[in-house]
């Protein structure tokens, strides 16, 4: 890349970096886990990103979209979890181990967790919204002696539409995580709990105080788990979620994402429900 | 300065625009800003045309198959095929469905092949006989078979009626000059079934029961008769016929056309004397794949000539041409019944002075409409020549399968050639010089932007290329000497040269001696002869809802603008756009109202079966305002309804936009 | 800053020296339509200095209305990707910019190159470039740039800036290049009371703006004050929302929009090999804010004229741009199919806070 303006603060800005797929596996229906690694070494041992943040994928010969980054920053392998929704998801789940991909960012704010530092951690999560989450969740439990309780509250469809089953075993039986699921319609052979996954927080007696949570699912879902956290206590500004936008650029310059004043790819796409609020749009 | 004037080549509005040329390349658009139609104003398909002319997504290569796959051939090879397949023929046996997007000079010449290289009849659009309807009601009342007005007039009409037409989407600069009127004092009048976008923009909306356009046409001419607001002596000085037409409004009592329509007596009433005592009025309706059928514009017609609207400063009944150069169509003579400038083939002495300028005999056996002849089980149709097709085709898909030979020409990719024995390129439009006649008649002249890529033919050297090989050597040098022998054969474009277009803004015709500057309207003063009432029926079949079938289903496809999907789809903006509602609704959406949805059960996007005397179909759920209670508006590109379930409705679809379906629709 | 003089006859000199290491551009007239463009001059005696402002935003040098940006080509039997960025880094001099096309153009550049991230592409255009700016000494019929703060003369921003004096036309340098430029000319010098004819003339010119324009002077600072703290009704909102027309238009001709859409465009005869398209794109577009899936947070159309309005009036724009969205040209009244210019949105939301 002779244009030296292509990374900027150790960001792949313009050009996508060639990157390869390493290994592919199926989550669930329409949902695959895709572990990449660059393949230029020098530009893959500086590629460092933190959790929340997204970057630029593209599928060569169909285009580029975003994508957030389930891996933790530390020790965990680097890997994007993507669902078909259109012509460009459905290009890259026809991809193979050993094809080449793009790759530009890491892009957005991600979480501070500076600022988490001592404070309980609830995440909930439905259906596909734990991708997003994903990272941040294995950090906690990297750095679990940082935090108070940690709890993840997973809510899917059905059984099958859980995600990150084996992740989510682990998290189970991880010392001082409390992990929670539930599902809103049952199969055969299902034990568990049934029901939003609102419904699981008298059994796992949220904290309030002292607590920060994060929310990611889709419109009906939030909106219904930020009403319960209020109505419990916990205030807006304690409440984080990730936003998702029609993207282009990621760098903040093509305004597709622009949500009340500010842009996802550079203001997000991590906000608290407090700004939310102010942005004015809709979810 | 890297900016060339031409013409847009979506809709029949012809705006102008400006292209910026980069290394051989289509690299921009921009709106010209003191065209007379357009007046510095594009559409979205308009602003982005360049994405289009930019697409890689073309035909560059002649292909030809037996059995197998395509593969590549010479021109020369294709050509031959071509020629030796249609020889194998009767002339019976073989059409041409010629293409509303392709210039006059190719119309015209594709017009001439048909009938002195290959010796048929058989050619006609492929848009059917919307715009036809229109032009027969225009030329029997007014001898011009035109739009009667023009869209420099809109500003100076006091009273506008648009009926049926969502023509803020379908033609959005006119929709927009129509708004522009009302901003400036206009009585703007929407008639419709379904709330669109011109209809909130208007000064009064007549939501009418689906079907029930010619009745609420109707309705109002009967109050300007009975309350005496026209002119007798008018009527008498000008006009012919008029008992014919007066005899429909003793059918049905006022009651019976309030019920009938939807419509109140006092919206009725005002909107008829705001139409009889405006100075100037004028009225627009679709005139494409899905226009008005011949009887409601005849009626439309009739009402304007009743009050006295028609052939004065500020008048005109309007048909609008969805597609570019539909009205060139018509004036290149793209039917089995009609040459050029809408003069009949079974006029002697009109075929005696074609026969001597082509030099040989023009064929005698009648010609068939093609979309006819596919319909048509017994129908002798072997060998088709279609060009630029747009997707609409795929209604007859079963029967083109059972031809014997398809030949396609055109310059996109096209899912039509998948059908064809033969496939020929043509350059684009901006590859050559070429003219395109607007909805208001206005011929424009689009100069040639780029140089064709290697080995395409402009569409006038490709027939006169087939013409030369099958043994008749058409002799033109350049394509401006297509025009030249046009303006020989029709009296509407005798004064036409690209000389005279070249530089200005397109000149309205008819274009002659007595009219050197072209004909901005019709001109009752000019006429030299009465206007006649067109004969309309006094048969009022309104579809009716029951108990069994409660909902009116309302067919349509302007909305959407489906017929240019296929251009559309090698654009991106444009696609991400038009395509935008299909995303919703991928497997299509029947749209009924808020309490329609409460009714049934059903929300948004919720899966529904719709049920008519004649069959079913499963789509999705689109709840809207924009229709009312007990009515329903499906798209015409639902694939599933093409094919299937509106194929058992043909006799209802034959009304085009008020082509409506008593339907059922369930909760799945 | 210097200042010179140049008699009329000569300044075609400047866009002369200019060519021979820039690519010119300038306004040009169209002789079979008479629209002015703003467009690359092949033959610099084409640019006029006396053409009404330009049809077209000059940010089309900067910011191309489509643009390939890189092309890239993925072997699949080798299994290796070629990428190649593709921008464009002649030097450009623009002669004859109106004030308002400048401030439009600084807009443009806080954006692109002042925030977190530098638009390298943007940056290629940008780099390098000669610009002279013409004081308009008479408004064009649209014009509100007394509104915005943006004309009739520009204050900063140019290397060169142009006063037609009558006889002879001020040269005001503005930059270093442009000093050194100017004084490589061997012109005149001029004085103060050069300047103080300059300024009678500026005078002069704002003195005959349209009432409209110098009556919405105070106004679009209180609508625009609405605008940004979220005072105009829905009502408003929505009955501008009707009458848009989803064109694009304002977006395209507006000198300071810079939304763009970015899309792979596939080569038939090669799979896996693309062009990187760059082109101009509107938030009035219904897609625009649609994610793939379904998800449409900005869906109706009062929405979106919303946000576009919001960017043009509103305060918070100005961390982005030092001043407000809108330069006051007037190019959005001209192409829109609706009735919803930027003048006239002032004038339907001045006439709720007078209701």
């Amino acid at each position: 890349m002779s244009q030296v303006l292509n990374i900027q603060d150790g960001k792949i800005v313009t050009v996508p970096e060639v990157a390869t797929i390493e290994e592919i596996r199926d989550e669930i229906r329409e949902v695959k886990t895709f572990y990449l690694s660059i393949d230029n070494r020098e530009i893959w041992s500086g590629f460092k990103y933190k959790s929340g943040q997204f970057i630029m994928l593209t599928v060569f010969g169909s285009g580029e979209f975003a994508v957030s980054l389930p891996p933790s920053p530390e020790n965990d392998r680097f890997h994007i979890t993507v669902r078909t929704v259109g012509k460009v998801t459905s290009a890259l789940h026809a991809l193979k181990p050993g094809d080449k991909v793009g790759i530009r960012g890491p892009f957005g704010n991600g979480f501070p967790f500076e600022e988490f530092k001592g404070k309980n951690l609830v995440y909930v999560a439905g259906g596909i919204g734990l991708i997003p989450l994903r990272s941040s969740i294995v950090h906690a439990l990297q750095h679990k002696k940082d935090f108070g309780r940690v709890l993840v509250l997973h809510g899917a469809r059905t059984p099958d539409d859980l995600m990150y089953k084996e992740n989510l075993k682990e998290w189970q039986s991880f010392e001082g995580f409390e992990t929670y699921i539930t599902v809103d319609v049952s199969t055969p052979g299902w034990t568990g709990e049934t029901g939003f996954v609102h419904t699981l927080f008298d059994k796992a007696n949220l904290p309030i105080d002292n607590t920060v949570a994060f929310v990611c699912g889709p419109p009906v879902m939030f909106n219904t788990v930020i009403g319960e956290l209020m109505k419990r206590g916990l205030s807006d500004e304690n409440i984080y979620s990730t936003l998702e936008r029609h993207m282009k650029c990621g760098v903040g310059k093509c305004q597709h994402c622009a949500v009340g004043r500010t842009l996802v790819c550079t203001d997000g796409p991590v906000y608290t429900y407090r700004q939310i609020k102010t942005l004015g749009e809709e979810i | 300065m890297n900016q060339k004037p031409g013409v847009c080549t979506f809709c029949g509005t012809g705006c102008g625009h400006f292209i910026g040329v980069e290394n051989n390349r289509i690299a921009r658009v921009y709106p010209s800003q003191n065209h007379p139609v357009s007046k510095g104003r594009l559409c979205v398909r308009g602003w982005n045309i360049h994405e289009l002319l930019d697409t890689p997504d073309r035909i560059k290569k002649p292909l030809i198959r037996s059995d197998g796959p395509f593969v590549e051939a010479s021109c020369d090879e294709a050509v031959g095929r071509l020629i030796d397949s249609l020889k194998k023929y009767p002339p019976e046996s073989i059409g041409f469905l010629a293409s509303p997007r392709s210039s006059n000079e190719e119309q015209y010449l594709l017009m001439k092949l048909a009938r002195s290289v290959f010796g048929t009849n058989n050619i006609c659009l492929d848009s059917e006989s919307g715009h036809r309807a229109s032009l027969n009601v225009l030329h029997a009342g007014t001898g011009m078979a035109g739009m009667l007005g023009s869209i420099e007039e809109i500003c100076g009409a006091e009273f506008i009626l648009v009926a049926g037409i969502d023509i803020t989407r379908q033609n959005p600069i006119i929709g927009s000059e129509i708004h522009m009127a009302a901003r400036a004092g206009a009585m703007v009048v929407t008639m419709d079934s379904r709330r669109t976008q011109i209809a909130r923009l208007s000064k009064k909306f007549l939501q009418v029961r689906p079907g029930a356009n010619k009745l609420a046409v109707l309705a109002l001419a009967k109050t300007i008769y009975e309350e005496n607001l026209h002119d007798p002596s008018f009527l008498e000085a000008h006009t012919e016929g008029f008992e014919g037409f007066r005899r429909a409004f003793g059918k049905l009592s006022e009651n019976e056309l309030y019920e009938k329509t939807g419509l109140k007596a006092d919206e009725i009433k005002t909107v008829a004397r705001h139409l009889a005592r405006a100075k100037s009025a004028m009225v627009f309706f679709s005139s494409g794949i899905s226009g008005l059928d011949e009887d409601t514009i005849g009626y439309i017609y009739n009402l304007f000539l009743l009050a006295g609207k028609i052939g004065k400063e500020g008048c005109g009944v309007n048909p609008i041409a969805g597609l570019n150069n539909l009205q060139g169509g018509y004036d290149m003579g793209l039917a089995p019944d009609l040459l050029t400038g809408f003069q009949p083939l079974a006029d002697a002495a009109t075929a005696k002075k074609f026969e001597k300028e082509w030099g040989t005999a023009l064929p005698s056996s009648p010609g068939k409409p093609i979309y006819r002849s596919l319909a048509d089980q017994a129908s002798e149709l072997k060998a088709l020549v279609v060009v630029d097709h747009d997707e609409g085709i795929v209604r007859y898909a079963d029967a083109i399968k059972k031809l014997d030979f398809v030949a396609y020409i055109g310059a996109f990719k096209n899912p039509f050639a998948e059908y064809a024995h033969v496939v020929l390129p043509i350059a684009t439009y901006v590859q050559e010089d070429a003219t395109f006649t607007n909805a208001e008649r206005r011929i424009q002249l689009s100069t040639k932007k780029i140089e064709p890529e290697d080995g395409l033919l402009p569409g006038w050297k490709l027939y006169s290329m087939i013409a030369a090989k099958a043994g008749r050597a058409w002799k033109y040098a350049k394509v401006s000497e297509v025009m030249d022998e046009i303006a020989r054969l029709t009296p509407a474009y005798a004064g036409v040269t690209h000389a005279k277009l070249a530089g200005g803004f397109g000149l309205q015709w008819p274009v002659d001696d007595k009219n050197p500057g072209g004909t901005r309207r019709f001109d009752l003063a000019k006429a030299g002869r009465k206007l006649a009432f067109y004969g309309v029926s006094d048969v009022f079949e309104a579809p009716s809802a029951d108990d069994r079938f409660p909902f009116l289903l309302m067919v349509g496809k302007a909305q959407h603008f489906w017929h240019q999907n296929n251009l559309m789809k090698k654009t991106h903006i444009p696609m991400r756009e038009y395509n935008a509602t299909l995303m919703d609704y991928p497997e299509g959406y029947v749209e009924i109202c808020p309490q329609s949805a409460k009714e049934i059960g059903v929300r948004d996007r919720w899966p529904v079966r719709v049920v008519s005397p004649h069959g079913e179909m499963r789509v999705s759920a689109r709840v809207s305002d924009d229709v009312s209670p007990n009515t329903a508006y499906a798209p015409y590109f639902v694939q599933e309804m093409i094919s299937r379930f509106l194929l058992g409705h043909t006799e209802v679809l034959r009304q085009g936009e008020d082509a409506t379906i008593p339907v059922r629709i369930e909760k799945v | 800053m210097t200042m010179f003089l140049i008699k009329k006859s000569d300044v075609g000199k400047i866009a002369e020296e200019l060519a021979r290491d820039h690519q010119v551009y300038g306004p040009m007239i169209e002789k079979g339509s008479g629209q002015t463009f703003f467009d690359r001059a092949d033959d610099v005696s084409e640019i006029s200095l006396s053409a009404p402002i330009p049809s077209n935003p000059p940010k089309s040098v900067v910011f191309p209305q489509m643009e390939r940006v890189l092309a890239y080509e993925y072997d699949r039997p080798k299994n290796s990707v070629k990428i190649e960025p593709d921008y464009k880094v002649e030097p450009k001099a623009l002669v004859g910019l109106r004030p308002c096309d400048l401030a439009g153009m600084l807009c443009l550049d806080r954006f692109f190159m002042g925030q977190e991230f530098v638009d390298e592409v943007y940056l290629a255009h940008r780099k390098k470039m000669f610009i002279v700016t013409n004081t308009c000494v008479a408004p064009f019929k649209q014009c509100f740039c007394v509104c915005t703060d943006s004309g009739p003369a520009a204050s900063e921003g140019y290397d060169l800036n142009l006063t037609d004096l009558g006889d002879e036309f001020l040269v005001e340098t503005g930059s270093e290049k442009g000093a050194v430029f100017a004084a490589g000319l061997g012109l005149a010098a001029a004085d103060d009371s050069h300047l103080a004819r300059k300024k009678k003339i500026v005078d002069k010119s704002i003195s005959l703006f349209e009432d409209i324009a110098v009556d919405s002077k105070a106004w679009i600072s209180r609508v625009m004050n609405r605008v940004t703290t979220g005072f105009v009704k829905e009502e408003v909102w929505e009955y501008i929302g009707d009458q848009c027309f989803e064109c694009g238009a304002c977006s395209f001709v507006c000198p300071s929009c810079s939304c763009f859409n970015i899309a792979d465009v596939t080569n038939p005869e090669c799979e896996g090999c693309a062009d990187r398209l760059r082109s101009w794109d509107s938030c009035s577009y219904e897609g625009y804010s649609r994610m793939a899936g379904g998800h449409n947070p900005r869906k109706p159309v009062e929405d979106r004229r919303n946000k576009r309005f919001f960017c043009k009036l509103s305060y918070s724009q100005m961390k982005k741009y030092l001043r407000p969205g809108c330069v006051g040209c007037g190019r959005c009244a001209w192409v829109c199919p609706g009735d919803i210019g930027l003048p006239n949105v002032v004038t339907y939301v001045r006439r709720e806070i007078t209701r």
